[in-house]
């Protein structure tokens, strides 16, 4: 059976499901969904108007029993940078909608007025519904409510209260395993796209789905054999390694010791008070509090770094809280306490928001005065101006650099328009050359994969060292490309190290696609998307000019290493 | 005449006994006068090169033979912690 398209007519209310055109068979996640925007999305169109479209595609070997591989990617024309966005996220409405042979869900259009609609899809069938009840309502009632009536089998993708208003920090949520509303593709604001088209929910029942096609069984099993053993015997991925035992904030510590753990808006990259938010302490507090760790975001995980936060007594879950979250609403904002970063997260989970947008935001609030540094009641209390749609709520709801802008805060840390991640780029500059130059606007996830020794990022690597653009350019030309696949990015430290564990990878495409890709043709398949995504930008508007960070990076030394962002601009400028 | 001493995760057993598994990392201070590099502070607690991942000082990656002196901050990770992007990352060495 061929793979499918689902086109999604949101001005007249139609679905229907095409063929999928030949060209894009052998594309997955990122690759389908930066293609099809390139091909279909006029890069001037206001993100917001009837022109932008929205696409949603899993990996190639999502849906499969590949290890590790629940991904799902969505992009559109960014509302927060103005650009081509892809953002992921792994969750099991990504193998449902892989499992229906739907390689690509397109919505375009916009309907008038105010109504918003709910999308269900079934087994070669897409229906809509009023959505209307759920307006204004935060997304824990309204999943738990969904899943009462839609069944406990189902897979739901939604935007919340911040996307209503059209705040441009608004991700979509997709549910976890217990049906929490934690899993996000979270940047660029891509929730809001959604909600200005008049979709609020999408939910998938694979009652009936065929599975993904496998082309070769035989070459894919081999291949996901040698990945799984890779997983399973690394120090990082395995079970009872670190992402199993602490999650993804095991980083906090280390990258404090670092000196690259951004403090108080990006003032300082160390306070010790961090190691109360760590993952070591947070695994330590769900052993004694309640909760669960560890935990998978989608089913088929080896490495299962989730977990399921909760309330001391094991009350009210929130879902995972990533280093990510932890760092921008923790840190960021001087707040060294779980119980409120817990809390700050269930509030951006419930009102659809990107935690590091968010963080940051709250970050850049903070030094315009609206509230003290530190002050985590009056953090939630500006969540909840945004959960009352007041003119406070709806300026945050749109992101750090509006916020700052408005508060006439000067140290605004954004690339493009989108916020900054948990690394300062003056302490290690690889990834602030990454934050420079990746098409997405400062994202960390453009540019983290892959053994260098097998594609030749070559060159000093010392993380003062500001010759950093061909190991950037190359870590970003793998990392599109492992974005294609469905596979987490952090199964990249096991195929670093292990190389039969890349080769498995590349063997489990194969045996999906029917193809005999090598591994040398991974950098190739991540520059054709990478230059997709360029020329979109570039038709955007965009030229080098906006390849840079911040001059508050070049000038205000970080402490306690004291460094400044000194690569040069020629040096940003060569790397694509 | 001090090195401030940061031991995370697993390796927190090899200093102090009676730790819980997963708790925050253990800060002791060292007598400088007796310590010269990297390699040395692992011989004072018995851990081998291989135990080891990720280690710092004053916020520097660093080798084992990296050299420490009074007032210098060490991080040292357990190997099952090497989570950085390491291949930004250039082991700082002194010899």
């Amino acid at each position: 059976m061929p793979k499918k398209m689902l086109r999604v007519d949101m001005t007249n209310l139609q679905a229907k499901f095409e063929d999928l055109p030949s060209e894009f068979m052998a594309l997955g996640g990122r690759g389908m969904t930066s293609t099809i925007v390139a091909k279909e999305v006029p890069p001037t169109c206001d993100p917001l108007g009837v022109h932008n479209k929205l696409v949603f595609a899993p990996g190639i070997v999502t849906g499969t029993n590949a290890p590790t591989s629940g991904r799902i990617s969505v992009g559109g024309k960014s509302p927060l940078t103005g650009g081509i966005k892809e953002a992921n996220a792994g969750t099991n409405f990504a193998q449902k909608l892989a499992r229906m042979q739907i390689a690509a869900m397109i919505i375009e259009g916009k309907h008038k007025g105010d109504d918003y609609y709910l999308l269900k899809i079934s087994n070669n069938k897409a229906e809509f519904m009023s959505a209307n009840k759920w307006v204004g309502k935060g997304l824990y009632e309204v999943y738990k409510n969904l899943f009462k009536e839609f069944g406990d089998k189902v897979g739901i993708c939604g935007v919340g209260i911040a996307a209503e208003i059209l705040g441009a920090m608004s991700g979509l949520c997709f549910n976890d395993p217990e049906g929490l509303p934690s899993r996000y593709a979270g940047r660029g604001g891509l929730g809001t796209v959604m909600a200005s088209k008049g979709l609020k929910f999408i939910i998938i029942d694979e009652t009936g789905a065929p599975g993904v096609e496998i082309a070769n069984q035989e070459v894919f099993s081999a291949g996901i054999k040698k990945l799984r053993e890779a997983l399973s015997t690394h120090d990082v991925t395995k079970p009872g390694g670190a992402l199993n035992s602490y999650g993804t904030s095991v980083l906090v510590n280390i990258i404090n010791e670092a000196g690259g753990l951004p403090q108080r808006n990006f003032s300082s990259g160390q306070d010790d008070r961090s190691q109360n938010i760590s993952g070591e302490a947070k695994a330590e507090a769900i052993k004694k509090r309640g909760g669960v760790r560890p935990h998978f975001c989608s089913p088929g995980c080896v490495i299962q770094c989730s977990e399921v936060w909760t309330k001391a007594g094991g009350k009210d879950p929130v879902g995972v809280l990533e280093y990510e979250s932890v760092w921008a609403l923790g840190a960021n904002c001087s707040i060294y306490d779980l119980e409120t970063v817990g809390e700050l997260n269930r509030a951006c989970n419930d009102l659809g928001l990107d935690t590091i947008e968010a963080g940051d935001t709250l970050a850049v609030a903070m030094e315009g005065g609206l509230i003290e540094f530190g002050d985590g009641k009056g953090a939630l209390r500006l969540m909840d101006e945004i959960r009352k749609k007041t003119p406070t709520g709806k300026i945050l709801a749109n992101g750090t650099e509006i916020t700052g802008k408005v508060l006439g805060v000067t140290r605004i840390p954004t690339v493009k328009g989108q916020s900054l991640p948990a690394y300062d780029p003056r302490a290690i500059k690889g990834i602030g050359v990454t934050y420079a130059t990746t098409p997405m606007g400062a994202d960390h996830t453009a540019g983290y994969a892959i053994a260098p020794e097998i594609l030749g990022v070559g060159g000093q690597a010392d993380p003062r060292d500001p010759k950093k653009a061909e190991m950037s350019r190359n870590l970003q030309l793998a990392t599109a490309a492992l974005d294609a696949t469905g596979y987490c990015l952090f199964i990249a430290f096991a195929i670093l190290d292990i190389p039969e564990g890349l080769e498995g990878v590349v063997e489990s495409l194969n045996g999906v696609l029917g193809t005999s890709l090598t591994v040398n043709d991974v950098p190739v398949i991540g520059k054709q998307i990478i230059d997709i995504e360029l020329g979109f930008n570039k038709a955007a508007g965009f030229t080098s000019v906006d390849d840079r960070l911040p001059e508050f990076f070049l000038e205000e030394k970080l402490p306690p290493t004291n460094e400044v962002f000194n690569v040069t601009d020629e040096d940003l400028d060569s790397v694509f | 005449m001090t090195i401030q001493l940061r031991i995370f995760g697993d390796l927190r057993k090899k200093v102090q006994q009676n730790v819980e598994p997963h708790g925050v990392p253990i800060s002791l201070n060292l007598d400088a006068s007796e310590i010269e590099n990297i390699a040395d502070i692992l011989e004072k607690f018995s851990i081998e090169k291989n135990e080891t991942s990720h280690i710092f000082v004053n916020g520097i990656y660093a080798g084992f033979t990296k050299k420490v002196k009074d007032g210098d901050r060490v991080g040292i990770f357990p190997k099952n912690m090497g989570l950085l992007y390491k291949w930004y990352f250039t082991r700082i060495e002194d010899e």
